[in-house]
Formats: C-alpha cells, structure tokens, sequence
C-alpha cells in the first residue's frame, strides 16, 4: 500500500507539472497531425482505402510519437538532478517507475482521445457506436508501449546519443504491440464492428509481462 | 542436380560470415594485446 | 598443441563431416530438389542462434543477481555470435525461398520474427557502445537483454496470428509434413557442428572481453597515476 501512496503522491507531482506547462501533450498532437497528414499523401485517403490503412498508420503515429514524448522523462530528472532525492526520499523505487508509466500513459492517451475526433473526420471514419471498445484497445495497447517506453526511457537517458537511442531500442520492442493493436483496431473500423477479444487479450498479456518485468528489474535502471 | 549453384552460394556465404566473424574477433583482440602491452609499459615506467 | 587449436580442428572437422552428410548422405528431397540441402545449414543456424540467446539471457539473468563482470562479458559474447547465427538464417533463408517460391523474401511468420530478432540484439549491441561506464554498460544493457528476450516469443506469436494465412510450417507443423529420418539424422549431425562451432565461438569471443576489461583496468591504473598522460591519449 505504501507503493501505491508514494506512486500516486509522484504521479500528482508528474501531473502537476504537465498541467504547468501543458508541452508535452501539445507537442505531441501536434506531431501526431502532421504525420496523419503526411501519410494521407502515399495513398489515396478515401474511406475504404483508409480503412485498410488507417489503423496501421494511427498506431505507428502513435509508436513514433512516444518514442519522442518519453524522451524528457527521465532527461528532465538527470538534469536537474532530482533522481537520486527522489530515490532517499521513496523507499520502493518501483513507486518512481510505476508513477512514471502511469503519468505517460495518461498523456499519450489524452493525446490520442484529441486526436481520435480530427482522425475519424479527416478520414471519414464513423466511431461514434464503437467507442468504448476502441477506447478498451486504445488503453491496453497505450499501457504496453508506455511500460515497455519508460524503461527505455530510463536506459537511453544515461547513454550517450539518447535521442536516437531511445527509438532504435523501443520500437523493435513494441512489435507485438504495433501488430495487435492495428488488428483490434482495424477489426473495429471494419463494415462489422467487431471487438478482437483474442488481440485484446494478447495486449493485455503484453501489459503484465512486462509490468511484471518493470516490478523485478525496473530498480536496477534508477541505481547510480 | 537442379539449383546446386544455390546451395553452394549458401554454404558459402553462411560459413563466409561465421569466418568474418572469427576474423573480427581476432583483429579486435590484436589490437586490445596491443593496448595491453604499451599500458604495461607505461605502468612499469611510473614505478 | 594447444588445446584451443585441437578444439577448433574439431569443430572444423564436424562441419566438414556435417556439409558431407547434407550433400551427400542425405536424400534428395521430392518437391523441392536439391535446394533443400540449405535446410541443413539453415534450420540448425536458426535453434544454435536461439540456444545462443537463451545463454545470453541467463547470463544477464545472472549479472544481475550477482554483479560478477564475468556474466557480462558472456552475455554480450554469446549476444554477438548468436548475431552471426540470425545473420546466417537470414542469408540462406532467401537462397533457398528464391528458387522454391521465386520470391526472394516474403513476410511470413518464420522470416519475418527472425529479423524482428536480429534488430532487437543489434540495438541491445548498440545500446552497450553507447555507455562508457563499464559497470552501468553491464547493468543496463543485461536489463534490455532481459526485455528482449521476453519479448522474443511475443513478437513470435503475434507475427503468427498476424500471417495465418500464410504457408505452414513445412517441418513441423500438419500432417503428411516432416523429414525422413535419414534426413532427420543429418540435421542433427549439423546441429550438433554447430552447436560446437558457437561453443567455440563464444569463448573466443569472451576472451577478448576479458582482454577489454583488462584494458579498462590498466587505463584506470595509469589515469590514476598520472592524469595527463591519460588524457593525452
């Protein structure tokens, strides 16, 4: 219980800071747009087309995003310092890993709740009636990319060449995850609505493995 | 005996690579004695 | 003679022995022809390349727990050539896939998890040139190593399900499959020179890390003493 106060006294802390600056998440939609509309120019953006395509695109958006929306986060303790005072002051550091994740995975998922509206309208997409099982594949699959992101994350930040480094070591990573969530989503876009109970589920498993990963070997990122 | 040349090109190239490998690693390890030795020197010449 | 030249003459004769068998021994498969001969060196590449980072694994398994810089140096030693081993399947894999479906490459499962994996250890090789330290190196990169390991059969799976459409497993899976046990005896024969030859491998390889740890050591030595030198060099 102690871990989940200390994780939900630093998530506050995390938030707080976000809601300052608000850059992180605005930086990010902004991102996000512009590769949409990139890649509406390699195909022909009509509504069958993006169906097909659509999904793929959304989530590698997303993939690619993250790996630029993780990079401060542990950059940001490193340079003013405040990773080993928080490391004193918290007894569990899982409780610093775990706020992290938690604190990502709310702002990729405010970003993609922003861009789901300007997604289905740029491409014609109907999402009203499925909603909340995309919402249900959007979470899982945001969970997986934001455990496995943070602690990359952690590990590019004491390396050199970081920026690239984080990309290069994440996204092989998150294969899985790409795979599933365009499936699951692309089964939802199609004419039948149909909710993927077996790609769900195999992100969800993707989710505990590697929170369970995160909880065993997750201490040893932070050591000095 | 269709497609021989294939196989061999495999073989070839397959072993090919683990003997770049093995070379690499030797290279690599002249190179370490090398810096070994000339750190010696400089180890034993302080004392 | 030393013991690591007898031990590499006999890895030499047993691959020897074993492109012999595949060549000569084995029979000629029936729909594909001699081509399948590649099959020798490739599937045995593939489980040696898989058998290497399983032993990378524990020894990043066991860095951690322990702190020994030994396991270390196994682990980035078995990573590399497990490297080679993925980078052989790789190879061949095309040469053989070119003549019997005349593509060069397609994405099915098989193929397309093995690159997945080749790219997963080469950042885990990148990740290790990109920290100086050599104690953070070990940690953080056996950590990674960990990460990818777990997620190998992951992305395994979910390639799998992703291309069910896809041609089946010819060796393993569905009835009527399968080699003669002829065949089987040679793949074996070929695992078995393989397997030796990454045994070999990997020592040699752990050789020239201990030989890089050395030489962190000495530097260390000789910067303490007199740190102008050291940064001169």
């Amino acid at each position: 219980m102690a871990l989940l106060q200390n994780a939900g006294v630093l998530l506050e802390k995390e938030l707080r800071a976000e809601l300052r600056s608000r850059e992180l998440v605005t930086t990010t939609v902004v991102f996000i747009l512009m590769v949409v509309v990139l890649f509406s120019f390699t195909f022909d953006p009509t509504s069958v087309e993006s169906r097909r395509f659509g999904p793929g695109m959304l989530w590698l958006a997303f993939l690619f995003a993250a790996s630029l929306m993780l990079q401060p986060c542990f950059l940001r303790e490193q340079v003013n310092d405040t990773l080993s005072a928080l490391r004193l002051s918290v007894g569990d550091p899982f409780a610093i890993l775990l706020a992290k994740v938690c604190a990502n995975t709310l702002f990729l998922l405010l970003t993609e709740l922003l861009l789901l509206p300007i997604f289905a309208v740029l491409y014609n997409v109907a999402i009203r009636d499925i909603l909340p099982s995309l919402a249900l594949v959007f979470f899982a699959g945001s969970v997986g990319v934001c455990v496995t992101g943070t602690a990359i994350s952690a590990i590019s930040a004491q390396a050199r060449m970081r920026e690239l480094l984080l990309p290069l070591l994440l996204l092989p990573l998150l294969t899985p995850v790409l795979i599933a969530s365009t499936e699951a989503t692309a089964a939802l876009l199609a004419e039948d609505h149909v909710l993927r109970w077996d790609w769900l589920g195999f992100l969800l498993a993707f989710d505990v493995i590697f929170l369970t990963a995160l909880w065993l070997f997750g201490e040893y990122l932070l050591e000095e | 005996m269709k497609n021989l040349g294939s196989v061999f090109a495999a073989y070839l190239l397959g072993w090919g690579i683990f003997f770049v490998y093995f070379v690499s690693v030797g290279r690599r390890m002249a190179s370490l004695r090398d810096d070994v030795e000339r750190l010696k020197k400089l180890v034993g010449r302080d004392k | 003679m030393k013991k690591s030249v007898i031990a590499a003459l006999a890895v030499m004769v047993l691959l020897g022995g074993a492109a012999y068998a595949s060549f000569f021994v084995a029979p000629t498969e029936r729909t594909m022809g001699t081509v399948q001969r590649i099959f020798y060196l490739h599937m045995p590449s593939a489980i040696t390349a898989f058998a290497a980072f399983l032993v990378c694994f524990v020894a990043n398994l066991l860095y951690v727990l322990k702190r020994e810089q030994s396991w270390d140096w196994l682990g980035v030693s078995a990573a590399e050539v497990g490297l080679a081993f993925v980078s052989v399947v790789l190879v061949t894999g095309p040469i053989w896939a070119k003549p019997v479906w005349g593509i060069w490459w397609t994405w099915d499962a098989r193929l397309t998890s093995t690159f997945v994996l080749w790219l997963l250890y080469v950042a885990y090789l990148l990740l290790r040139s990109m920290i100086e330290d050599p104690e953070r190196r070990a940690l953080l990169s056996a950590v990674f190593g960990i990460f990818a390991f777990l997620d190998v059969p992951l992305v395994y799976m979910s390639i799998r399900w992703w291309r069910t459409q896809h041609p089946q497993p010819v060796i393993f899976g569905g009835p009527g499959s399968g080699l003669a046990p002829a065949m089987w005896r040679v793949d074996l024969l070929s695992w078995v020179a393989l397997m030796s030859l990454m045994a070999l491998l990997v020592r040699y390889r752990y050789e020239l890390e201990a030989l890089r740890g050395k030489v962190d050591a000495l530097r260390l030595v000789v910067s303490e003493r007199e740190p102008r030198e050291a940064e001169a060099q």
